[in-house]
């Protein structure tokens, strides 16, 4: 496919010129957190300091809270208005491989059996032009989920960093049409893209975390009913959000309506398994205990999805481990299944 | 350090080998650079892995409640108030816990130390505690900073560096701070009513309601939260600013005369609200109306749960 190249500063510009199409989301701390907030223009100072976001960048197509519809009652009877996902196109820059991929797993759960319409209309309008990590975290174990820092899947558009300039690739038919139509391009030469593997490799070689996922899913099998094992890793989790509602993979919602005399609207929002009250609405919550809901969220990612969906629902992005206020480190634990 | 480690961890052999508790509750280095990590274990070939050191952030008397009894906790200053409030409330029995009391010279606040040195954690090369300075090496080069601009906000003016309450001491004493505290408070209580009401609904509009706050906290030590009541329901779940705002103005009521100024909350808040300044002034208010500070004596009444038949009424009129 297409690989072209712009210039650092250039790159103002080109945000500029993508706003006309595109809703375009930049990484920024404007909200005071770390997440991927509408372009200003000017200041493209996050390609320094940017290494990744708190908030995941599905936020952005399933976001923390939203509308589905509001409902009013009146002499006539009940009226019911849909609240339709804003239906505009958007594009988020400078996602990362590990968030990009994590969206494809995603889209497996939102369009499989049930097509969610909230959901699907943001997704299919959005485009995302990642950048390659040159910098990853200590936390980062993307490479070791068939993936790593310069990984193309699930992008329309891949930047790599080679110091003053990015070299951009096409990852799909959308991506090289976006390309193509850009100003201020220039075709990558053979030296630039020597120097794009350059940087990859090296970016490859910095992700230092490491977990063996080989036949995960039938180690925690045969792990699941070893309950002093899950008490003991279980023992100091606190049961907060922090891991599942900032995974990028993570998709539990619950709904509710808010109802205030003869109006009201119903909304969903993130909802988390590590709570002790996941489900309870419908009926119980199955999990009572710490250690079981510590260990639905280590087998949903690495054992009950792949063996629905042919691959592991953890994309190693290290948001669980790094934001977690105890430094629960799902790699540890991954390390230590018994019988391995 | 090293010597109080040695110290922790003989201690903790002693007690686990005489069988006079079943768990302990303490510190091991964490599994990233600079990091500690709570080690609760009842094993003692793991006890080598007890760590004291300059970042151990966690309060660990979060546990107890959990683990009911038979256990000896680590516990800095704050934390052993906040054992001692537990103690007050009948959430935990003195006899069935051995505090081992660390005194404690100020926890290192990373997040201040990357706004300083505009690096992450993880891309430094080595932190350096010494008495009065802390000195960073960053890409080969060194740079040294006061202890107060580096230390949690809440180990500033800290009033209990040393246990009060505790079975075990793990070395020397160490004097009360100064109070050094940063003026966040102080530029909140400034600001028109109006900006102060802006400033906490654009805190309060990123909140995504994981409860990290709520969780670490050892005075949140409810079974049922108000906020997973459905039968009425207080609160809705879902995330307006409105409703986070008005969670975390109810937890800081519930926690007054129990919130010992830990900053456990503001330190594990993912999107960075600074919540301490409601809770410090949550704590200066019943310093200030019932001169009451918590967590300093086990035997004193709790704040909010005594109640003195001889007490006017009118405080509901």
């Amino acid at each position: 496919m297409t690989v072209k190249k712009i210039a650092k500063k250039e790159l103002a510009r080109l945000l500029d010129e993508w706003s006309r199409q595109f809703s375009v989301l930049v990484p920024s701390v404007e909200t005071g957190v770390a997440q991927m907030t509408g372009w200003q223009g000017e200041d493209t100072s996050f390609v320094d300091w940017y290494r990744n976001t708190i908030l995941p960048p599905k936020d952005a197509i399933l976001p923390v809270m939203e509308e589905m519809f509001s409902f009013s009652k009146n002499e006539d009877g009940y009226r019911l208005e849909m609240s339709p996902p804003d239906s505009g196109r958007q594009l988020i820059f400078g996602i990362r491989p590990c968030d990009a991929r994590a969206l494809a797993m995603l889209d497996v759960v939102f369009k499989q059996d049930y097509e969610d319409t909230y959901y699907m209309r943001r997704r299919l309008n959005t485009v995302l032009v990642g950048i390659g990590c040159t910098n990853p975290y200590d936390s980062c174990f993307c490479t070791s989920l068939s993936s790593g820092p310069s990984d193309t899947a699930g992008l329309d558009l891949m930047l790599t960093d080679i110091g003053d300039e990015f070299v951009i690739e096409a990852v799909t038919e959308a991506g090289r049409e976006l390309l193509d139509k850009s100003q201020g391009m220039r075709p990558a030469t053979a030296d630039d893209e020597a120097r794009a593997r350059e940087s990859r490799d090296i970016a490859n070689q910095r992700v230092t975390q490491n977990v063996d996922v080989k036949k995960m899913p039938d180690r925690l099998l045969a792990a699941f009913d070893n309950e002093e094992y899950w008490r003991k890793i279980a023992a100091k989790c606190i049961s907060c959000g922090i891991c599942t509602l900032l995974c990028p993979t993570c998709y539990c919602f619950d709904i509710n309506d808010e109802v205030s005399d003869n109006r009201g609207a119903r909304y969903r929002s993130l909802d988390s398994c590590a709570f002790c009250i996941y489900t309870k609405m419908p009926v119980e919550n199955p999990r009572e205990e710490k250690w079981q809901r510590v260990r639905n969220r280590v087998c949903h990612k690495y054992e009950f999805y792949p063996r629905l969906f042919d691959t592991i629902a953890c994309t190693g992005c290290g948001r669980c481990i790094r934001l977690c206020p105890v430094n629960w480190d799902i790699t540890r634990t991954l390390n230590s299944i018994p019988g391995q | 350090m090293e010597e109080k480690t040695e110290k922790l961890k003989n201690e903790a052999r002693k007690l686990l080998e005489k069988g006079q508790v079943c768990r302990i509750v303490g510190f091991e280095p964490g599994s990233l650079k600079f990091t500690t990590t709570p080690l609760i274990t009842g094993e003692k070939d793991e006890l080598d892995r007890l760590v004291i050191n300059p970042f151990i952030v966690n309060n660990l008397s979060v546990y107890l409640t959990g683990l009911k009894g038979c256990v000896a906790v680590v516990a800095k200053g704050c934390d052993s108030r906040s054992i001692v409030s537990l103690i007050q409330d009948n959430k935990v029995n003195r006899e069935d816990v051995v505090i081992l009391g660390i005194p404690c010279s100020g926890i290192v606040d990373l997040s201040k130390i990357e706004y300083l040195v505009g690096k992450d954690r993880d891309e430094l090369d080595d932190i350096t505690v010494a008495n009065n300075s802390i000195t960073v090496t960053v890409g080969g080069e060194k740079r040294e900073f006061t202890k107060s601009k580096v230390l949690f906000d809440n180990c500033l003016g800290c009033e209990l560096p040393t246990p009060r309450e505790y079975d075990i001491l793990i070395g020397e004493q160490v004097a009360p701070s100064p109070a050094l505290e940063s003026g966040k408070l102080k530029e909140l209580k400034d600001m028109p009513p109006e900006e102060r009401w802006r400033f906490w609904k654009e805190e309060f509009s990123r909140c995504i309601r994981c409860y990290a706050c709520r969780n670490v906290c050892p005075a949140c030590f409810c079974n049922r939260c108000f906020v997973e009541e459905t039968e009425p329901q207080w609160l809705l779940p879902t995330p307006h600013w409105q409703d986070n705002l008005l969670f975390q103005v109810t937890r800081t009521i519930h926690v007054a005369g129990r919130c010992t100024e830990c900053g456990e909350c503001q330190r594990a808040c993912p999107v960075g609200i600074p919540l301490r300044s409601m809770t410090r002034e949550m704590y200066d208010l019943a310093g200030e109306l019932f001169h009451y500070k918590a967590g300093m004596d086990k035997d004193e009444e709790p704040l909010l749960t005594a109640y003195e038949v001889e007490e006017a009424e009118n405080f509901f009129g």
